[in-house]
């Protein structure tokens, strides 16, 4: 039995195309790899995490499980195209086997093998389920068929604009099954067998057609199936359906714990190519659903990366505020992607900048706690009094950073991409916070704490945010508050929330003083209000415009105070609404006994 | 003859002579962020700024000269700027006033 015959070519020359693309592109970015990335990923190889990244690979590249989650249609739209595809592949290579027994049969052997094996006796449990499966697979082309037309039906109000090797490598996949299920079927046709697919549509071609067309039909259709493979193959390490492939090793690379960071790296290509375009991360974007600007969304981003034509417009017009992150399936770190591209942009590495750093030292008082102001709570003095009356009322001594102004955290520099005038900043505050001895660092502003969390080297600091700070004298019993009737709700910031997972404490100290109304978008999901420091491209009258979105929703909570624990979300949402707007220090040192 | 010194002398002319500055620069800045025409020179931005604060950072004088063609030392100014944005909330007109220190920089980065 020869597996050959001049139809295959192309798809064996596709399929090299991709093998040997895939091959050059794996190789080269392991190859340049950090050391250190290089170093964990063989520590990680012989452990656990292997086998989890084997079953992340199953649950994610192949059912789509986090996209289920976004949309059950949508969900199933994928997992068939990606499972079926797959248990095609896998079932097809059994089923040669039960055919033939464990012998070599070359690739294009097990991809055609409906052609091949016209002379051998039939096994109707194979033909029964490759037909099933290729129902499957081909349900799915249908749903994608339709999401074109109707993309609400699957959770998705807009849908990606696609470039025109997309949208090429898109047509071919559209045609493989449908063009599989003709080729299969005429095949049936004039040998007989199939199951209840190809083997019905068979049985109907005979008793329809004659002989001699169909014959030609079975060369046209098996050329045209493997020419669709073809085509799609070579498109596809150029094209959208480099995640297929490219997502696997990102699993595993990233359970061994290789991240991006803040300076463009070779990782950073497996999660720019695992992007699969999906436009999942189109519809959270507040720049869009708001302000209707529809080129900037991390799926925008990540694809003008990926083909060298980022543009400073579409690298700085963004919130950061992870509301895409949060959805993404491929769970790629869009904001650090970002950022490392704007430090590629902007970073000007420049030692004498901020010389006059030196022996400034502004703080006052004496004590354990640390209290970091932040510029931005500067702007806000209601917060600051209210933190004096809660650190008075708790009897606390507290070591005032910055209330006599103070060098910034570092972080809107960092956002920027001036990663290392950034640094400069970081270095001069951890050095200050050493020298006061310290033990407790409580801040105000979630931008400030994240940097601190994160970028500063603290070691023996308690990083806590003023609302963990709170509600730990609360419970301490350090604070007594009066319960009133006030209906409040609250807003996330995204530093605080998304950023830094602190959504309970908030909550807690608000209830500890009032009733809270949760608004529609909350804790994960919630908004952004407008005026990130991240962002350096919209004017301020897009900024007010978010705020009033964000407010319209707050306020349909019916509550009569809008809380929030960020003195720019503070600043930002009171441009967009008439009601009240406190921090959560001013609630609580309003309500002290 | 030698002039006398009488321990009296002339300051330099501090007029700003439009037509002799090249103001492609400027336009440029204008250009990209033409919001920076409506300022009304208050100082809001200066007297809130972080880094004003501390040195003798001066972002309103610093924007304004570079607006009038005098761009000499504005991009080493402008690195003392921390983009903490607080004067961005102050501005009375609503100026995207970090956009302007990064535009600044990077269009007189190599000046």
């Amino acid at each position: 039995m020869t597996f050959y015959a001049p139809f295959c070519l192309p798809f064996i020359l596709g399929a090299a195309v991709m093998f040997l693309t895939l091959a050059w592109k794996w190789g080269k970015w392991l190859w340049l790899l950090p050391r250190r990335d290089k170093m964990r990923l063989l520590r990680g190889l012989p452990t656990r995490r292997t086998l989890q990244a084997v079953g992340e690979v199953i649950s994610e590249s192949l059912l789509h499980r986090r996209i289920f989650r976004v949309n059950p249609l949508l969900g199933y739209m994928h997992m068939s195209l990606a499972f079926g595809w797959f248990l095609l592949i896998a079932v097809g290579w059994i089923e040669t086997i039960a055919y033939l027994g464990f012998r070599y049969v070359p690739l294009q052997g097990h991809v055609f093998f409906k052609y091949f094996a016209t002379g051998l006796a039939h096994k109707p449990v194979f033909d029964q389920l490759m037909d099933l499966l290729l129902l499957f697979v081909l349900s799915g082309v249908a749903l994608a068929w339709g999401k074109r037309f109707y993309s609400r039906a699957m959770g998705l109000k807009r849908t990606t604009k696609h470039v025109l090797g997309d949208r090429v490598a898109l047509s071919a996949l559209w045609f493989i099954f449908p063009a599989r299920l003709v080729a299969e079927s005429t095949t049936c046709a004039i040998y007989g067998g199939g199951g209840f697919l190809t083997g019905g549509i068979g049985g109907w071609m005979a008793d329809h057609i004659g002989i001699m067309p169909l014959l030609t039909m079975e060369s046209v259709a098996w050329w045209f199936y493997s020419s669709c493979l073809g085509i799609f193959f070579v498109a596809l390490p150029f094209s959208r359906y480099m995640h297929i492939f490219t997502e696997i090793p990102l699993i595993f690379l990233r359970r061994y714990g290789i991240r991006s960071g803040e300076k463009e790296s070779s990782f950073d290509n497996f999660q720019v190519e695992a992007c699969s375009r999906c436009g999942i991360c189109i519809d959270p974007c507040q720049l869009q659903s708001v302000l209707g600007i529809n080129d900037v969304q991390s799926v925008y981003f990540l694809r003008d990366r990926r083909y060298n034509h980022l543009r400073l417009q579409v690298a700085d017009n963004c919130l950061m505020c992870g509301r895409c992150a949060e959805r993404c399936p491929v769970d790629i770190d869009l904001n650090t992607l970002r950022l490392n591209s704007r430090d590629t942009m902007h970073n000007v590495p420049d030692e004498r900048r901020y010389g006059y750093f030196k022996g400034v030292d502004r703080s006052s008082g004496e004590g354990k706690v640390g209290y970091f102001a932040g510029c931005m709570t500067l702007l806000t003095p209601r917060t600051l009094s209210a933190m004096t009356t809660i650190f008075e009322a708790a009897g606390e001594e507290v070591w005032w950073a910055d209330r006599e102004g103070g060098v910034c955290c570092g972080r809107p520099l960092k956002l920027a991409g001036e990663t290392d005038s950034a640094r400069k900043m970081m270095k001069y505050n951890a050095e200050l916070f050493r020298k006061h001895g310290i033990t407790t660092l409580v801040t105000s502003c979630p931008i400030c704490l994240k940097v601190f969390r994160e970028d500063y080297d603290l070691p023996g600091i308690e990083v806590l945010h003023h609302s963990e700070y709170i509600l730990r004298l609360i419970r301490a019993g350090r604070l007594k508050l009066e319960h009133g009737s006030t209906r409040f709700t609250y807003h996330d910031p995204c530093e605080l929330g998304r950023g830094s997972g602190i959504y309970d404490e908030p909550r807690a100290v608000i209830e500890a003083v009032g009733e809270l109304f949760e608004p529609a978008s909350t804790r994960e999901n919630a908004l952004c209000c407008g005026s990130s420091v991240a962002n350096t491209a919209i004017s301020d009258g897009q900024q007010v415009q978010i705020a009033r979105s964000v407010a319209t929703e707050l306020e349909a909570t019916g509550a009569e105070v809008i809380v929030t624990a960020c003195p720019l979300c503070k600043k930002a949402i009171g441009r967009g609404t008439q009601r009240q707007v406190r921090d959560l220090s001013e609630i609580v040192a309003a309500s002290i006994k | 003859m030698a002039a006398i010194n009488f321990g009296y002398t002339i300051s330099k002319p501090r007029v700003i002579d439009l037509d002799r500055n090249n103001l492609r620069k400027s336009d440029e800045i204008l250009r990209e962020m033409p919001e920076l025409q409506t300022c009304i020179g208050c100082g809001a931005c200066t007297a809130i700024c972080t880094a004003g604060n501390l040195t003798s950072f001066n972002f309103r004088r610093v924007h304004t000269l570079v607006r009038r063609g005098e761009y000499q030392g504005a991009y080493e100014e402008m690195n003392k700027c921390m983009l903490c944005g607080k004067c961005r909330l102050v501005c009375p007109r609503g100026i995207n006033t970090r956009g302007v220190v990064m535009l600044i920089k990077r269009k007189l980065g190599d000046f």
